[in-house]
């Protein structure tokens, strides 16, 4: 490749949805000169922001799938991974995430941190990704960049410090100071390409001179030799603050903040520069994998292009052209015709064509080298497979993933609309981890499953658009569960002896709760009661009854179960015999362990202008909410509550009725609770009456 | 605790708890109020209209005592407003889960997770701005929360108040909301190093203000400890102890 690793930039832009990420990412491409023209998200044109590639997308405003894309900045490489902003997508951006060395984290200068900024802060956390801020949208009414700063501080505990402030703002947003070189920068030609350096205007100077001091006070933390020359007095020069601040971002003990607005095209070539300046490159990043023959040892990952090949994939698409992967080196280089195996499969597949993104176009490459992002035709796969060398047995640290907590029953109109169903079930159950499907055998139904309504309800629509699959939905379920609460004893002998090959087993112990797992079984027979060869066979006999809880039928978790006694049969005695002794226990003693239903509980937020706060409350409390606490921020105030996910259900418009559409929310699955008992009759009526319904 | 904790641990790994074992190890959980130990006789401490104050000075551990007060009173099925001009709300209800596991692990309480869902709802967090803060403020989310039947303490905590800037004015009227609704308020009260205390223990900034209060304590550092030692409201009769603090768990050391 041409450019050396220090030149190599891998990030996401991560927000809030509707704080304008997308529309960054059309300025970044077009001032990038990866493209020509400039297409809004939701424009009047038709055509639709470059990044958002899917039909849905473009209608909703809102961006799904994370696409890739790279582009050059002053002799540097970036690959761009635009991520989705909704909370139900958070799977998406965990994944891009995972593959990232660095983060825009943009901001709305009049939304400032909402609740979403922050789940995906956590976000950013977790994987340890440096970032830099971008508070966008300056050009709104009511727009106060300092303003999100100090919430940067106080809300998400960055270590915030302005690389610029505004010169005008609102309708008058003109340009921004740069406090490094110390000039006024205006963004000049009919979309800002040209951006002009000029004397800092008269009246902005104090502040410039008294946020200057604050940037680099803030920098000095990170170098001795920039303390030093604010001691002595000596010149600052831009080179010594821009590698302190790195240091700094790095670390991520600093979050330098660029401002602007994308839409106006304003401030986002000196953002770039911040990129190019404070994110880190590839080998500024430790990354590890597990190494499968040495006992799950960690091993570092290094950014050597002449070592064995570690890469992840991170994405899959159905593009025109087949089945697309995405996919990030970690280590060597994945060129054309070499041999690569997938860890997870064993199989090993040669490399046939390797391109690079670019939003739904693409350019073929010839290798991808260790820190490159890039993507494979025809390779079969799932989302979060590693692909090594042949001569290496290393998987990169699996990514979390959530379980499912809402289904939903889809049909399909016609034969031809099942068919495509099932290829567009299949292709996004291996893009998207959190997302589900199986067949109830009761009812016939395909059901699949998700994060939230609002995941399901864009995978249902993508069936449609995409695979022409036109199918109709039930009413969405809830995952409950069920779990017993005290330990009951069973002694069981299931007995078939009336002609033919008989049937013997008995099995005597308890079932017991048990808290942090699904399923135990402990054998604690001593002197074969019963034989060890079908000790097996009553494990698996207890496992299947956990798949359907004789008190509901929904899927049982902790129990622990012991066997302590029994008897066999010399010769009627068998697998099977025992696997029906074990499920004849399991029932046995299942009603007498008191079970009880446990539902998911959603932590819900609510951002709300504060005059609305009792209502919210009221709602929340309707919907067997528990608040947690409520936060006045000014004239917003934010409450946070535990909600059954149940009650939650057509939420979004109740509030918007209840506040004038003003106010927000997020939710996201948090735990399983018991169902009070009231609800624990509700829900045991509506599952008599889907039983009935189905038979 | 020692028969509890074995009467629980019917075998490896396992409790099961009863409703027995909960009332059981809540009584065991409310001796530990950590102020009763001063000499306290009223459970609440306070009573109903009453003011209370932790002074020390930054970093020594007065939110962790008023949240293990607060606890003492969830507990006992007492509902408790913590108020924070300082801490979002995720960091408060940290504290709160943070105490409650170290306090469980110290009884050796299995099912903690369980046994948090059934006192958390007797907590609700208020946080502010300091400047945003004020009594009538906090008497409009009060009737929010209490007309429709949502919450109604019992105990109001405020956690950060600003006692220098605030003035007399600002606790009448909150002493007057406290007898409004019959609750008791706990302060804490931050005091400062370069302000010695005078003859009675109090830094002379708090001294105009001292009458409003029923019940003040102070905790101070001495080498590693930390002492509690009741400055106001202890009754006479009772022994003149002072308690320590674990400075790792913020605890009342079990040697007190």
């Amino acid at each position: 490749m041409k450019i050396d690793d220090q030149k190599i930039r891998n990030i996401g832009i991560s927000a809030h949805i509707d704080s304008g990420k997308t529309t960054l990412t059309e300025r970044i491409l077009y001032y990038t000169k990866r493209i020509h023209a400039i297409h809004d998200v939701k424009g009047k044109d038709g055509v639709g922001a470059t990044m958002d590639s899917m039909d849905l997308e473009k209608e909703r405003g809102i961006t799904i799938a994370s696409a890739a894309t790279y582009c050059e900045w002053k002799g540097h490489e970036v690959n761009i991974i635009d991520t989705p902003g909704h909370v139900d997508f958070t799977i998406e951006v965990e994944r891009s995430l995972r593959v990232l060395d660095g983060a825009i984290l943009v901001l709305c200068a009049v939304g400032g941190v909402q609740s979403q900024s922050i789940t995906v802060d956590r976000q950013m956390k977790r994987y340890r990704v440096p970032c830099i801020a971008f508070i966008n949208k300056c050009d709104r009414s009511g727009a106060n960049p300092f303003r999100v700063i100090s919430q940067l501080k106080s809300k998400l505990g960055h270590n915030a410090v302005a690389m610029q402030i505004p010169i005008g703002l609102e309708n008058d947003v003109q340009g921004v100071v740069d406090l490094v070189s110390m000039k006024a920068l205006y963004f000049d030609g009919d979309n800002g390409e040209t951006v002009r350096e000029a004397e800092i205007p008269s009246h902005l100077l104090e502040e410039a001179k008294a946020k200057r001091e604050e940037l680099i006070d803030a920098a000095s933390m990170f170098s001795d030799e920039l303390t030093e020359a604010i001691l002595e007095e000596k010149e600052v020069s831009a080179d010594l603050i821009y590698s302190a601040l790195r240091k700094g971002t790095l670390q991520r003990e600093i979050t330098p903040v660029y401002l602007g607005s994308a839409y106006k095209n304003k401030g986002v070539q000196p953002m770039l520069d911040g990129v190019t300046y404070l994110l880190p490159c590839p080998s500024d990043i430790e990354n590890v994998a597990i190494d499968m023959d040495k006992n799950e040892e960690t091993v570092v990952l290094n950014n050597d292009t002449e070592k064995p090949i570690v890469a992840l994939v991170f994405k899959l698409e159905d593009g025109q052209y087949g089945q697309l992967t995405y996919i990030r080196v970690y280590q060597g280089t994945l060129a054309k015709g070499s041999t690569i195996v997938n860890v997870r499969t064993g199989k090993k597949v040669k490399v046939g064509r390797l391109v690079r993104m670019h939003a739904d176009q693409m350019e073929d490459v010839e290798s991808l080298r260790a820190g490159y992002i890039g993507a494979l035709f025809g390779i079969e796969c799932s989302s979060g497979d590693t692909f090594t060398s042949p001569d290496v047995n290393l998987t990169m640290i699996s990514m979390y993933v959530p379980k499912p907590v809402i289904s939903l029953a889809i049909v399909p109109k016609d034969n031809k609309s099942q068919v495509a169903m099932a290829k567009a079930l299949n292709r996004f159950a291996k893009e998207d981890p959190t997302f589900k499907t199986y067949v109830d055998h009761e009812t016939g139904d395909t059901i699949i499953e998700g994060m939230g309504e609002l995941h399901l309800d864009i995978y249902v629509e993508r069936m449609r658009r995409e695979y022409g699959a036109d199918v109709s939905t039930g009413n969405p379920r809830v995952a409950y569960r069920e779990t017993i609460t005290q330990r009951a004893d069973f002694n069981y002998t299931h007995k078939k002896q009336t002609g033919g090959a008989g049937q013997f087993g008995r099995v005597a112990g308890y079932l017991e709760p048990i808290a942090d797992t699904d399923f135990v079984f402990e054998n604690k027979i001593f002197g074969g009661a019963i034989p060890s060869q079908y000790i097996a066979a009553c494990e698996k006999g207890f496992k299947q009854s956990m798949a359907k809880g004789p008190k509901l039928e929904f899927p049982v978790t902790g129990v622990k179960v012991v066997i302590n006694d029994g008897a066999s049969h010399a010769v009627d005695s068998s697998d099977m015999a025992f696997q029906a002794a074990a499920r004849g226990a399991f029932k046995e003693a299942y009603l007498r362990a008191k079970p009880v239903i446990h539902e998911p509980i959603m932590k819900v937020v609510v951002e709300t202008p504060a005059e609305f706060q009792g209502s919210v409350m009221g709602l929340l409390n309707q919907r067997r909410g528990m608040i947690i606490g409520s936060q006045d921020e000014d004239v917003m105030c934010v409450i946070e509550a535990q909600v059954p996910l149940a009650e939650m259900f057509g939420f979004s418009t109740v509030l918007r009725s209840a506040t004038q559409g003003k106010a927000q929310f997020t939710m996201e699955f948090t735990l399983y609770r018991q169902v009070p008992q009231s609800i624990a009759e509700k829900i045991a009526l509506e599952a008599a009456q889907n039983k009935k319904t189905a038979a | 605790m020692q028969t509890i904790s074995v009467a629980l641990k019917r075998e490896k790994n396992i409790i099961h708890l009863t409703y027995k074992d909960i009332v059981m190890i809540k009584k065991e959980m409310i001796y530990r109020n950590p102020l009763v130990k001063l000499g306290y006789d009223n459970e609440d401490i306070l009573s109903t209209g009453g003011f209370g104050a932790v002074l020390a000075y930054a970093g020594v551990g007065k939110t962790a005592l008023l949240v293990q007060l607060a606890l003492n009173m969830m507990l006992r099925e007492h509902s408790v407003l913590h108020v924070s001009l300082n801490d979002a709300v995720s960091k408060v209800d940290l504290w709160y889960q943070e105490i409650f596991h170290d306090i469980a692990e110290k009884f050796g309480i299995a099912e903690v997770n369980e046994y948090w869902d059934k006192i958390q709802p007797y907590r609700f967090i208020m946080t502010f701005k300091v400047e945003g803060f004020s009594a009538p403020k906090l008497e409009e989310r009060l009737t929010d929360l209490m007309e429709q039947n949502i919450f109604k303490p019992h105990t109001v905590i405020i956690d950060g108040f600003r006692f220098d800037e605030a003035g007399r004015g600002q606790l009448v009227q909150l002493k007057e909301l406290a007898g409004k609704y019959s609750m008791g308020l706990w302060f804490t009260v931050h005091t400062h190093r370069h302000e010695p205390p005078q003859e009675n223990g109090l830094p002379l900034s708090f001294l105009h203000i001292a009458d409003l209060f029923e019940v003040i304590v102070q905790l101070a550092t001495k080498g590693d400890e930390v002492y509690i030692t009741s400055v106001k409201g202890q009754p006479k009769n009772s022994a003149q102890n002072d308690l320590l603090l674990d400075p790792a768990t913020m605890l009342i050391k079990e040697s007190q």
